[in-house]
């Protein structure tokens, strides 16, 4: 189980490092796609088959299209500009991702996993996560299913055209 | 070395397609292999029959198709290299083969070599967790139907590293049809595939096949076909499927007299070849999972055929809804983009997203008359209605053509 992590790891920090390095968008969207997916292999390694089969329909298949057609509709600029600002994004991005970092690392210290016994439980069968969703956590999924539907009401609102479309039918 | 103390296992005409792998097994057997050796064998045969296997049907599909196509234009098609033509794959390959390979100046050289790769590997993946017969199922998942959308989803990335690696305009408009189709059609694709998973409760296609195993009366086989949601989830699931695999009449990334021939424009000899075959396999991997979710897999039509060995019904099944994407092709026209793009979220969608209260509604009741007529007017009342609505006022308006019209 180590070794997969070690192996796996590495690639998926440097995937993500050129995902934020690269100065071309397409690249930077196509190694954020990659690192997403080593995410979703590391899933599989460690037994999380649903989540990891999950992960890659998802990040993969939905969030990496968008991204790289978003791209290909909009043109973004070109990278000379990208480069020459980069100093300043550098540090608006530490400042952003700092804290973030301190807040996970203080939670990692201070989960204190000796405390907690690694519990060797078996892996979850789907039918069983299916039911756990659906009784015990069916408040968070309404939620979430709420909470997507206003964020695609507020799509469509944005998406539709402020002026009235001409009509391409033949004048009568 | 000593022969004869590893006895061959015995099969029968059921389990021919294990063959290659217990014959693996055996000589690595007899050889005194450690155990894990023979296990890498015996999978690595399992895995090169199946391979093996759809590429001779993709090989035997190319003429098919052309002869097909042919006859349906009332032309003769290939006939010049062996009997009737039996020999034009071969020669298709070897001319692919020979061809040299041209990678534009202002191409990607990684994601243009990347994209014919990437496009190959998930079909094959996909038809690895297909069960192809009783005994033949290569590699059998417990999420068999989510692995199989998840590896599909790699498709729509490699067409579009195809598209954009090329650095030419053709590929990229290409590309970008090829998404949004894609993107489109999936939803439906995937939402009808829900009904069929509440109905069996479990992800699993080898499940979903036993299933559907028996018959009504007697001779009607209980497949998922022939109850009303799965009538309506099989109609959406078969357009849906025309459209994944960009076959008429939803060719249009690829639409020949548009964009020269898509995302595939810049690319030559092998590279060409590996589009084509991702192509190919990628429609055996949808046909085939139409077949195991809607028309009961390897389960035989009638009870009385129960000898015939089972793979041999998937192979037939598969067979006939091949040969009606054929016949779709040599006789529907080309659809528009905006046709294309107000079918799939204006009828197919809400349809599909019907489906899943209604195989709720079926397993509710029952599975009895009265889910039967709870679940038809549930199904049948949108429907018309939706048609209604469709052909009068959310029909894409008809173009008018400023100079061919007058």
């Amino acid at each position: 189980m180590i070794i997969p992590l070690l192996i796996l790891t590495p690639l998926v920090l440097l995937a993500a490092l050129g995902a934020v390095w690269k100065a071309r968008p397409v690249h930077a969207a196509l190694l954020l796609a990659l690192s997403l997916a080593l995410v979703a292999v590391l899933y599989l390694t460690i037994g999380a088959d649903f989540i990891g089969l999950v992960q890659f329909m998802v990040y993969v298949g939905a969030v990496a299209i968008l991204i790289v057609f978003s791209l290909l509709i909009t043109r973004p600029g070109d990278e000379a500009e990208e480069i020459q600002r980069r100093p300043r994004s550098m540090v608006t991005g530490l400042i952003c991702t700092l804290p973030v970092l301190a807040v996970l690392l203080i939670a990692l210290v201070k989960g204190n996993p000796e405390s907690a016994p690694a519990v060797d439980a078996p892996p979850l069968s789907i039918a069983h996560l299916g039911e756990l969703l659906f009784t015990t956590h069916a408040p968070a999924v309404l939620a979430v299913g709420v909470l997507l539907t206003a964020v695609m009401i507020g799509a469509a609102l944005f998406a539709r055209d402020t002026e009235k479309p001409k009509s391409n039918q033949p004048e009568k | 070395m000593i022969f004869a103390t590893v006895p061959f296992p015995s099969f029968t005409l059921e389990s021919l397609p294990q063959l290659p792998k217990l014959l693996v097994e055996w000589l690595l057997m007899l050889v005194g292999a450690p155990d894990w050796l023979v296990s890498i064998g015996g999978t690595a045969a399992m895995a090169g029959t199946v391979v093996g296997v759809f590429l001779s049907a993709f090989a035997l599909l190319s003429l098919v198709e052309r002869k097909t196509l042919a006859r349906i234009q009332n032309r003769l098609g290939p006939n010049r290299a062996g009997w009737f033509g039996i020999l034009q794959p071969v020669a298709d390959g070897i001319k692919m083969l020979t061809k040299e390979d041209i990678v534009p100046t202002k191409a990607e050289w990684l994601l243009h070599l990347a994209a014919p790769i990437l496009i190959v590997v998930p079909s094959i993946l996909a038809l690895g967790v297909m069960p192809l017969g009783r005994e033949w199922v290569p590699v059998n998942m417990e999420l068999g139907l989510l692995f199989f959308f998840s590896v599909g989803a790699l498709t729509e990335l490699s067409v579009f590293m195809a598209g954009w690696a090329s650095g030419s305009k053709f590929p990229m408009l290409g590309a970008m049809r090829a998404i949004s189709q894609m993107v489109s059609y999936e939803l439906p694709l995937i939402i009808s595939a829900l009904g069929v998973i509440m109905v069996t409760g479990s992800l699993r296609l080898s499940d979903i096949v036993v299933h559907q195993g028996d018959f009504y009366f007697g001779f009607i086989p209980k497949w998922n076909l022939f109850t009303p949601w799965g009538f309506a989830a099989g109609l959406i699931f078969y357009i849906a499927s025309i459209a994944e695999a960009n076959r008429c009449p939803f060719d249009l990334p690829e639409g020949e007299s548009e964009i020269v021939a898509g995302h595939m424009t810049e690319y030559s000899g092998f590279k060409y070849a590996l589009f084509f075959m991702g192509e190919y396999l990628g429609l055996f991997a949808i046909a085939g999972l139409g077949v195991t979710l809607f028309l009961g897999g390897w389960q035989a039509p009638l009870p009385f055929l129960g000898w015939v060995p089972t793979w041999i019904w998937f192979f037939a099944k598969l067979a006939v809804i091949i040969m009606s994407y054929l016949w779709i092709r040599g006789t529907f026209p080309r659809v528009r983009i905006d046709q294309l793009m107000r079918f799939a979220w204006l009828c197919l969608i809400p349809m599909a997203l019907l489906t899943i209260p209604a195989a709720a509604l079926w397993v509710f009741t029952g599975k009895g008359i009265v889910s039967w007529v709870v679940t038809v007017p549930l199904l049948l009342i949108p429907w018309v209605i939706l048609t209604i609505l469709f052909n009068k006022r959310l029909a894409p308006a008809t173009r008018t053509y400023t100079f061919a019209d007058s």
